[in-house]
C-alpha cells in the first residue's frame, strides 16, 4: 500500500517535471520575453494621460517591449538622476533639461547617440532645429535630442492697449517702440508697461540673448569662458532697461513680489512682457485677459533673440539601448513630437514639420507662426549651457541681478561684481 | 464671604476671557495660511493670481476637489502612504523606547560618545547622504519599494530616542528603585513603571510620527520608482510642475484633503497629551 | 532577559547594567551599523575627493576643505548666514512655543480646538504651505504687511530686500512651532500638581511658580527642544528654495542651500561634502556645548 503510493507519487512527480520543461522550452522558442523599457520624466498629473496614450500604442506597434514610466517630481529630477547613475540604476532613457545636457554628457550619464542617429536616416535629424540640436552637442557629438525648444517673443495684453487705444506691437517694431508704448501703458505703481521675464530683467541664459542681444550684447562668449557683461553692446542694453525700470515701466523686485513673483505675468498689470513658448499652456489657464505675442523687436544691432529647451536622451546604463533608440527615435518623430507636444499644445515642438501641429492647438496664440518665425530666422541660445563652470557662473550672475532688480546695486557695480567674483571660478577650472 | 466668591468668580471669568483673547489673536495668524491654501483649491484657475488678491472666490469651484482627485489613484496612494506612517510608528514606539531607556537610566562605559554619535548622524544635511544611502540600499535590492523607508524605523530614530530619553530623566527615581527591589527586570521596569508615566510622551511620539511621514518628501520619491507605489505628498509636489503651468487649485485642493487626517489623530491623540493627573497621582 | 547565557547572569550589579544598556541600545546599534554608519563615513571619504557627483573621482586629500576656508569668497558669508538664523529663529521659536504651549495648558472649554489651529501650518505639505508663505509676505497685499499698517507702520518688501529676507525667514520659521508646542505641552503634563500646591502654600506668586516650579521641572524637554530646533534649523533649506533662493544677492544664502548648489547644479558633490562636514562639526560643537551649559541648568530626577 505504502509503496504503491510511493510509486504514484513518484510517476505524478515525473510527469509534472517534464510538463514544466517542455512548457519551459517551448515558452523560450514561442514566447520572446518582453524587453521593458524604463523612461524617466516629470510631467505634471495632467499631462500624464498623454503620456500614457503614447505609451499604450507603442506597446501595441511592439509587443516585444513593456514602458514603464517613473514620474518624478520638476523640482527633484536633476537630483535623482545622478543618485541612480552612482548606484547603477539608471532607467533607459532620461527627461534632460537643456542645462543638464553638457554635465550629463561630460558626466557619463547621457550616451553619445551618434550611430543610432547616423543609422537611422528616416529619424531624419535635420528637420530638428539646428540651434535644438545644438543645445544637446558635446565635444561634437549628439547626447540627447530635444522635443521643445522654447523662444522667447514679445507678448501683450490686448485689452490694455485696447483701453489705450494703441496698435498692437508687430513685426515693424523696434526697441525705441517697445520703450514708447511701455512708458505710456505705465500707470506709476499699478501697471507697468513692460514686465520683464519672470522676475523682472533678465541677464542670463535665454533671457540674456533677449535683453543684450539686440545691442549686440551678450552674458557669454561663444566658448563661455568669458563674460562679456562690460562690452559696449552689453552696457546700452543694461541702460535701455534700468532706465525704464527707473521711469517706472518695468516693475522692480519689490513691484514683482507684491504682484506674486514669477507669476507676476497672470496678474493682467503688464501690457507687455517677454513671453517664452512654453508658457503658453499656462497664460491660457491663468490669464484673465486676451493676449497675443509679437516678433521680438529690433536693437541697434538687429533682430535676435533667446532661446532654451529640454530634450531626452539614452543612458550609457540602458541594458537595451536599441530599444530605447527605437522608443526615443519614435518619441521625437513628427508623428510622436505631434501627438505628445504639438496638438496638445504642451510645448513648441523642436522639429519643424511638427510645428504646425502646435501653432494650430487650443493653447498657442492667434500669431503662434512668430515662434516658427524665430526659430527659423533670429534665435540663438541662452548661454551658458556646454561648460562646466556655467551653472556656477550663472549663479553669481543671478545673485547680483536680483540686487540690481531691487535697486540696491548700480549697472557698474554690477557689472564691475560679476566680473570679480566669477574670476576664481573661471580660474579654477583653468 | 459671598462678595469674595463673587470677586472670585469674576477674576476667573476675566481670566478666561482673557485666555480666550489671546488664544484668538494668535490663532488668526495661524490659521491665515490654511484660510488662503482653501480659497485658492475653490478657485477658478484665472482667478488664483488676480490683483489685488482675493479671500473669498467669485465663484466656488468645488469640482476642483473631484477633478484632482480623478487626476491620480489616490486610493492607492491613501493605503500607501498609512502603511508607511502605521509601519514607522510602530517601529519607533518599539525602538526607541529601548534605547531611551537605555541612555536615560543606565550607566555603561561608552554611553556619552554613542549618544553624541547618536546626535551626530542628525546633523549631516540629506543632501550627502543621498547618493551613499541609495547605493546601500540599491547593493541589497531595496532601491524600488517601502523597505528603505519603514525597515530603518525599527531600528530607532534619534530624534525619538532623544525625546523619550528627556522624559524617561523626569521619572522619579523612587519609584524605580523600589521595583529593582522586588526584583524587576529591566524590561518590566520599563514596561510597567515608564511606559505608563510616559504616555503624554509616546503620543507625542505618535503625532510627530504620523506627520512626519504624512509629509515626507523627498526620500519617498527616491526609493518609489513604480509610481503605484507613491505616496499622497509625492502626488502633491507633482502637481508643481516645470512651466508656469502648476495647477495650483489642484494643487491646493489635494493639501487641504491632506491635512484632515492628520488633524484627525491629532485630535484624538490629545486625550493621550493632556493628562498629567496620572503622573502626580504615582508620585505621592 | 532569562533567555541570556548562563555566564551572563552572574554578574555585578554594574555589569549586569552594562550588559542591560547595550541590550537596549542595541536595535538602535544594529540600525546605526547597517544603514547610518555607512554612508555617513561614505561622504567623509567623498568629501576627500574631487567627486562630480557622476564619473570623475580623484582623490584630492583635504584641498576641498583648504578651498573653502581659503577660496571661497561666499563661504564666510553662507557660514555667518547660516548662524544668525540658526540661533536667532532657535531662540525666538522656543520662546514663542513656550508660551503658547503655556497658554494651551489651561483649562478651559474649546481650547482643544485652538490647539490645532496652532498645529495646522506644521502639518501642511511643505511646499504648499511654502508657496504661502510668499503669499503671505507679499509687499503690498500680503497678510503680514497689512497686520503692520493696522499699527501704522509701512511694511518692509521682505523677501526681495537684503535687509529684511532674512529676517522674514525668520518669521516664517515661527509659523512651524507646531511641534515644539506638542512636544512641551506634553512636558507640561508631566510636572506634578503637588508642586505647584508647595509653592502656592508658600505664597509664590504666578511668576515665581513659573521660575521656581515649571522652568526648572520642564527643563529637561526644554533641552530637547532647543537642541532639536538648533539641528534643525542650522540646515533650513526648503523655505530658502522657494522663498527667497538664497537672494538677494547672498542675504540668505545658508549652508545647505549653498551645498546643494554644489551638489547638484555645480557638479561638485565632493566639495559639498566637504561643507556638510563642516556644518555637522558646527551643529556638534554647538550641541555639545549646550549639554555643557545644561548641565547647570537642567534639572533632571537623576544625575545620568
Amino acid at each position: 500500500m505504502a509503496n504503491k503510493r510511493k510509486l504514484h507519487f513518484s510517476r505524478t512527480l515525473q510527469v509534472t517535471l517534464i510538463a514544466i520543461f517542455a512548457l519551459l522550452v517551448t515558452g523560450q522558442v514561442f514566447a520572446q520575453d518582453p524587453i521593458t523599457l524604463t523612461l524617466a520624466l516629470h510631467w505634471e498629473p495632467s499631462f500624464q494621460p498623454t503620456q500614457e496614450a503614447f505609451d499604450q500604442a507603442f506597446m501595441e506597434r511592439h509587443p516585444d517591449i513593456r514602458i514603464e514610466v517613473i514620474y518624478n517630481t520638476w523640482g527633484d529630477h536633476n537630483a535623482i538622476v545622478p543618485t541612480w547613475a552612482a548606484a547603477g540604476e539608471l532607467p533607459d532613457i532620461v527627461y534632460t533639461h537643456g542645462s543638464r545636457a553638457t554635465p550629463w554628457a561630460a558626466g557619463g550619464i547621457c550616451a553619445n547617440l551618434d550611430s543610432y542617429i547616423e543609422a537611422t536616416p528616416e529619424f531624419d535629424v535635420a528637420g530638428i532645429f539646428p540651434v535644438a540640436l545644438a543645445q544637446y552637442q558635446y565635444q561634437g557629438s549628439q547626447y540627447a535630442l530635444p522635443y521643445d525648444h522654447g523662444v522667447i517673443l514679445l507678448g501683450y495684453n490686448k485689452d490694455l492697449f485696447d483701453a489705450a487705444g494703441m496698435a498692437y506691437p508687430d513685426e515693424t517694431w523696434t526697441m525705441d517702440d517697445l520703450r514708447e508704448a511701455a512708458l505710456a501703458l505705465s500707470i506709476p505703481g499699478q501697471q507697468w508697461g513692460f514686465g520683464g521675464y519672470y522676475n523682472g530683467i533678465s541677464l542670463a541664459g535665454e533671457g540674456g540673448v533677449s535683453f543684450l542681444g539686440p545691442w549686440g550684447g551678450a552674458s557669454f562668449n561663444e566658448t563661455e569662458d568669458v563674460l562679456l557683461f562690460d562690452t559696449e553692446g552689453s552696457r546700452a542694453g543694461l541702460e535701455f532697461w534700468y532706465s525704464l525700470m527707473a521711469e517706472g515701466a518695468i516693475p522692480n523686485a519689490a513691484d514683482v513680489a507684491s504682484m506674486g513673483g514669477g507669476q507676476i505675468m497672470y496678474t493682467g498689470m503688464d501690457a507687455m512682457w517677454a513671453m517664452p513658448s512654453w508658457e503658453t499652456p499656462a497664460f491660457h489657464d491663468n490669464a484673465g485677459f486676451a493676449w497675443d505675442v509679437a516678433p521680438w523687436p529690433t536693437g541697434p544691432a538687429g533682430r535676435v533673440t533667446g532661446a532654451f529647451g529640454s530634450g531626452f536622451c539614452i543612458t550609457t546604463q540602458s541594458e537595451n539601448p536599441d530599444a530605447a533608440w527605437l522608443y526615443l527615435s519614435e518619441y521625437l518623430s513628427k508623428e510622436g513630437m505631434e501627438f505628445m507636444w504639438g496638438s496638445t499644445g504642451r510645448g513648441s515642438p523642436a522639429r519643424q514639420t511638427a510645428y504646425q501641429s502646435w501653432i494650430d492647438s487650443e493653447l498657442a496664440p492667434e500669431h503662434a507662426s512668430y515662434y516658427l518665425d524665430a526659430l527659423a530666422n533670429y534665435t540663438v541660445n541662452g548661454r551658458p549651457f556646454q561648460s562646466v563652470t556655467g551653472p556656477e557662473i550663472m549663479d553669481v550672475i543671478n545673485q547680483n541681478q536680483t540686487l540690481l532688480n531691487a535697486g540696491e546695486i548700480s549697472i557698474d557695480q554690477f557689472i564691475a561684481n560679476v566680473m570679480e567674483q566669477s574670476a576664481p571660478i573661471f580660474a579654477r577650472e583653468q | 464671604m459671598r462678595r469674595l466668591r463673587r470677586a472670585k468668580r469674576l477674576r476667573r471669568m476675566i481670566n478666561v476671557l482673557l485666555i480666550y483673547l489671546i488664544a484668538a489673536t494668535g490663532a488668526i495668524i495661524f490659521v491665515m495660511p490654511f484660510l488662503w491654501m482653501l480659497s485658492t483649491s475653490l478657485k477658478a484657475s484665472n482667478e488664483i493670481f488676480v490683483f489685488p488678491p482675493r479671500w473669498l472666490p467669485s465663484s466656488l469651484h468645488f469640482e476642483n476637489y473631484a477633478e484632482a482627485l480623478d487626476m491620480l489613484p489616490f486610493g492607492r496612494y491613501l493605503a500607501n502612504t498609512l502603511f508607511i506612517v502605521i509601519g514607522n510608528i510602530l517601529g519607533n514606539l518599539f525602538s526607541c523606547t529601548l534605547a531611551a531607556y537605555g541612555f536615560a537610566r543606565l550607566r555603561a562605559p561608552g554611553k556619552n560618545i554613542l549618544f553624541l554619535l547618536m546626535l551626530g548622524t542628525m546633523m549631516l544635511p540629506l543632501w550627502v547622504t543621498l547618493i551613499p544611502q541609495y547605493i546601500m540600499f540599491s547593493s541589497i535590492g531595496w532601491s524600488n519599494g517601502f523597505a528603505p523607508l519603514m525597515v530603518p524605523a525599527w531600528f530607532g530614530w534619534p530624534f525619538f530616542i532623544f525625546l523619550l530619553r528627556q522624559f524617561f530623566m523626569t521619572i522619579p527615581q523612587e519609584l524605580e528603585e523600589a521595583a529593582r527591589l522586588d526584583g524587576a527586570t529591566t524590561l518590566g521596569i520599563l514596561w510597567y513603571i515608564f511606559l505608563p508615566l510616559a504616555k503624554p510622551a509616546l503620543a507625542t511620539v505618535v503625532v510627530l510620527a504620523f506627520i512626519g511621514n504624512w509629509n515626507n518628501f523627498l526620500t519617498p520619491l527616491v526609493y518609489l520608482r513604480d509610481s503605484d507605489l507613491h505616496t499622497i505628498s509625492i502626488a502633491i509636489n507633482r502637481f508643481r510642475g516645470q512651466y508656469g503651468g502648476t495647477n495650483y487649485n489642484y494643487m491646493m485642493a489635494i493639501s487641504v484633503l491632506a491635512v484632515l487626517p492628520v488633524l484627525t489623530i491629532f485630535f484624538f491623540a490629545q486625550r493621550y497629551l493632556i493628562q498629567g493627573i496620572v503622573m502626580t497621582g504615582s508620585k505621592n | 532577559m532569562a533567555l541570556l547565557p548562563k555566564q551572563w547572569r552572574n554578574l555585578t550589579p554594574q555589569q549586569r547594567e552594562t550588559r542591560d544598556f547595550y541590550l537596549m541600545i542595541l536595535p538602535w546599534l544594529i540600525g546605526f551599523v547597517l544603514f547610518t554608519g555607512g554612508p555617513v563615513i561614505y561622504s567623509f571619504i567623498i568629501s576627500l575627493t574631487n567627486w562630480t557627483g557622476m564619473n570623475t573621482r580623484d582623490w584630492v586629500g583635504l584641498q576641498n576643505y583648504v578651498e573653502l576656508f581659503t577660496v571661497d569668497p561666499l563661504f564666510g558669508t553662507v557660514l555667518a548666514n547660516t548662524f544668525i538664523y540658526g540661533t536667532v529663529s532657535v531662540l525666538l521659536g522656543v520662546i514663542a512655543a513656550l508660551g503658547i504651549a503655556l497658554l494651551m495648558n489651561q483649562k478651559v472649554p474649546g481650547i482643544s480646538i485652538f490647539r490645532a489651529i496652532y498645529y495646522l501650518p506644521s502639518v501642511t505639505s511643505g511646499i504648499a504651505i511654502a508657496i504661502m508663505w510668499g503669499w503671505m509676505f507679499n509687499p503690498r497685499s500680503g497678510l503680514v504687511n497689512a497686520v503692520l499698517a493696522l499699527f501704522g507702520i509701512t511694511g518692509p518688501t521682505w523677501f526681495t530686500s537684503s535687509q529684511w529676507a532674512m529676517p522674514g525667514l525668520i518669521l516664517v520659521s515661527l509659523w512651524g512651532i507646531g511641534p515644539n508646542m506638542i512636544i512641551l505641552l506634553a512636558g507640561l503634563q508631566g510636572i506634578p500638581q503637588h508642586l505647584y500646591d508647595a509653592a502656592r502654600i508658600d505664597g509664590a506668586n504666578r511668576w515665581q511658580e513659573f521660575t521656581n516650579v515649571t522652568l526648572p521641572m520642564l527643563s529637561p524637554v526644554l533641552f530637547y527642544v532647543t537642541v532639536i530646533s538648533l539641528i534643525g534649523s542650522f540646515q533650513i533649506f526648503e523655505n530658502v528654495l522657494v522663498l527667497t533662493n538664497g537672494g538677494p544677492g547672498t542675504a540668505t544664502r545658508v549652508l545647505v542651500f549653498d551645498l546643494y548648489q554644489n551638489a547638484f547644479v555645480n557638479s561638485r558633490m565632493g566639495y559639498a561634502s566637504a561643507q556638510a562636514w563642516i556644518l555637522c562639526v558646527v551643529i556638534m560643537v554647538m550641541t555639545w556645548l549646550m549639554f555643557r551649559i545644561s548641565r547647570r541648568m537642567v534639572h533632571y530626577e537623576h544625575g545620568a
